[in-house]
């Protein structure tokens, strides 16, 4: 058994992954020799960064490569530490931090109630204490007075070296912030909180973060408008040549209206729909458009964007974002903001933003879960359930549950519409997280998508194709509505890779592609059961 | 950054082997790019979506959404992935030559 203390000890490998282990996925997912091949390390990162953990690197921090350098990251990780334990600096969430890091029993309740630890067949390196417990210990010895004598004396020594250090962020990222084992804590502590304050400590202090979450990511967004790339005229003249589409699709006349002032509704979208599900943003339109609501999109930077990558690893990347949305709100003096089918962004504008928003830039902000399903219940649009008849499953984003409690909505949405529906098991607050949460479902450096998706995304797999085992034929066509950005990559990427598509015909989609679906001003079916 | 070799030429591409810059790619690099990517022969309908591709990009600074490449191309979504078995993203826009899209798509 890997103990804590093993995190210090350089060693080939801590753990790995042997698929044989992991619970098992039902025929035809059963083999182990159908899988994709492993893809490779390079060279070059096998001898530039630490893969020790599990033999995947998620981030790929360079290590050390002098003694001089790696007491250099072992002071600055360190002070990394007191900053984090200083309301001065952790304005944020110094006083969840605290809780979490103070309060727990060490009964072990949560780590049954964790995907990726139950999924990778108990792996001790997953389970969710053994890394609170980790960063626990390096936070006693390290940060509070007498730490080293009280550590040595409780027999919770630990050494922080450059292989702790590299290891902890490693660990970091084989989270996906879920927050499954907060709900099960008696204590209340948030073992998702720790890892992203760990992250956090990585990024501000040692500017560590993964590539596609800062640089690709939360500083595209603000230096171009999105991070996606899209800039705001080619968002603008993307939006159009969406209407268009709409236009051939369907006969209807849309146009998206753009920095409308006093429109009632600002509609912010995550804009990796506008480029990578387009369908998605085209059935909001006609959505609104035929319910008659009054609403705008902003070409602000970041008022077409809804993400906020800051969310998972870095406050002040996050307040930039934040800041720069409402301010695109305040400027049209819309009513409310609507956020878009992407959890991320729900838990960031509705939830964390109320942290740091200053009173002249609160603004009311609103799921289109509830915003859709005041619309739909309204009977202002004409819909016929029966245009769904085929099986429908919900997949819950963790952001929206379990964080913020917009459970009903959806489903009132697909009682109303989808004569087949079902529930996964377990669903709502209980629900299994995509295994792309926190950003993982943009991050693809190095091997971490195998690691994606043989571990992260393995208990939602099985729980999608338990709910459609009535119907496992692949000509029985089956629907995932996943009202989220980043889980709909990751189904995406994982369906791919299992081959789930061609094995039992699953597509995944949004929910307001649903509703169109089943609008009777429409002469054609809008969804089309292609996988893309 | 690792480098993808190319009649002696070193051009840095990511983990996943997109060129990082574009300027640097030419059309007699892109067959060795698709051989990465398990494309044996580039056909006349794979340069149609390329050329489209990288035209789009040296505009807008980004890759044209994939309802766009059909448009333009007159291909359907099965005969792109048929192309390019890895997808319009991770597939044609890596043979284009174009830096791997980035955010939430």
């Amino acid at each position: 058994m890997i103990k804590i203390e093993d995190i210090a000890r350089p060693a080939d490998r801590l753990t790995e992954i042997v698929p044989e282990r992991m619970v098992p996925l039902p025929p035809p997912y059963d083999g182990v020799d159908a899988l994709p091949p492993r893809k490779r390390l390079t060279d070059r990162a096998r001898a530039n960064c630490d893969c020790s953990l599990d033999g995947f690197l998620a981030v790929g921090m360079t290590r050390p490569k002098t003694e001089e350098e790696e007491q250099q990251l072992i002071k600055r990780f360190i002070a990394g530490l007191d900053r984090l334990l200083s309301p001065d600096d952790n304005w944020a969430f110094l006083q969840q931090l605290t809780l979490s890091l103070d309060h727990c029993a060490r009964c072990q309740t949560c780590v049954e109630a964790c995907p990726i630890y139950t999924a990778s067949g108990r792996n001790e390196v997953y389970r969710p204490t053994f890394r609170s417990e980790l960063f626990r210990r390096i936070v006693n010895k390290y940060a509070k007075r007498g730490g080293k004598l009280l550590a040595k004396l409780k027999g919770e020594d630990i050494e922080v070296n450059a292989t702790t250090i590299l290891r902890l962020l490693e660990s970091a990222y084989r989270c996906t912030l879920c927050r499954r084992c907060a709900q099960a804590c008696p204590m209340g502590v948030d073992n998702a909180l720790l890892t992203r304050e760990i992250r956090k400590l990585f990024s501000m202090e040692l500017s560590i973060a993964p590539k596609e979450l800062h640089e690709n990511g939360s500083v595209m967004q603000l230096r171009v408008g999105s991070s996606t790339g899209l800039k705001p005229r080619v968002v603008k003249d993307t939006i159009e040549f969406l209407d268009d589409e709409i236009r051939e699709q369907t006969g209807l006349n849309i146009h998206t209206p753009w920095d409308k002032p006093g429109a009632d509704v600002l509609l912010i979208h995550n804009a990796g729909e506008i480029n990578a599900w387009p369908e998605n943003p085209m059935a909001f339109a006609i959505i609104l458009e035929a319910a008659g609501i009054s609403w705008t999109m902003s070409s602000d930077l970041a008022g077409y964007d809804s993400v906020n990558y800051g969310l998972w690893y870095d406050d002040a990347q996050f307040a930039r974002v934040a800041v720069r949305q409402v301010q695109a709100a305040k400027k049209l003096g819309v009513k409310k903001i609507v956020l878009g089918e992407c959890g991320h962004a729900h838990k960031a504008s509705m939830v964390t933003a109320d942290r740091l928003l200053p009173k002249d830039l609160d603004i009311p902000r609103e799921s289109s879960m509830t915003f859709l399903r005041d619309i739909v219940l309204s009977g202002r649009l004409k819909l016929d359930p029966a245009r769904n008849a085929f099986p429908v499953t919900l997949h819950d984003p963790c952001n929206m549950v379990r964080m913020m409690g917009i459970v009903k909505p959806q489903r009132d949405i697909l009682k109303a519409i989808c004569p087949q529906f079902r529930e996964m098991a377990p669903h709502g607050v209980e629900n299994y997280c995509c295994g792309g949460g926190s950003g993982f479902a943009v991050m693809s450096a190095f091997n971490f998508e195998d690691w994606r998706f043989l571990v992260a995304g393995r208990t939602k797999l099985k729980q999608i194709l338990e709910a459609f085992e009535d119907c496992p034929d692949p000509e029985t066509k089956k629907y995932v509505c996943a009202p989220c950005s980043n889980c709909k990559g990751q189904f995406r990427d994982l369906f791919n890779y299992y081959g789930v598509w061609k094995k039992s015909g699953i597509l995944y989609g949004g929910l307001v592609e649903l509703i169109v679906n089943a609008m009777t001003d429409l002469q054609k079916p809008y969804i089309k059961w292609e996988f893309h | 950054m690792d480098v993808f070799v190319w009649r002696g030429i070193e051009v840095p591409v990511d983990d996943d082997g997109f060129i990082q810059e574009p300027d640097r790619w030419n059309p007699d690099m892109a067959s060795a790019l698709a051989a990465t990517d398990g494309v044996e022969k580039l056909t006349p309908d794979h340069w149609k979506v390329i050329d489209y591709i990288r035209a789009y990009y040296k505009e807008n600074d980004i890759a044209p959404m994939v309802r766009r490449i059909c448009k333009e191309t007159q291909l359907n979504l099965r005969q792109i992935f048929d192309l390019f078995p890895s997808g319009p993203a991770k597939g044609a826009c890596k043979v284009a030559g174009l830096p791997k899209p980035t955010g939430c798509v």
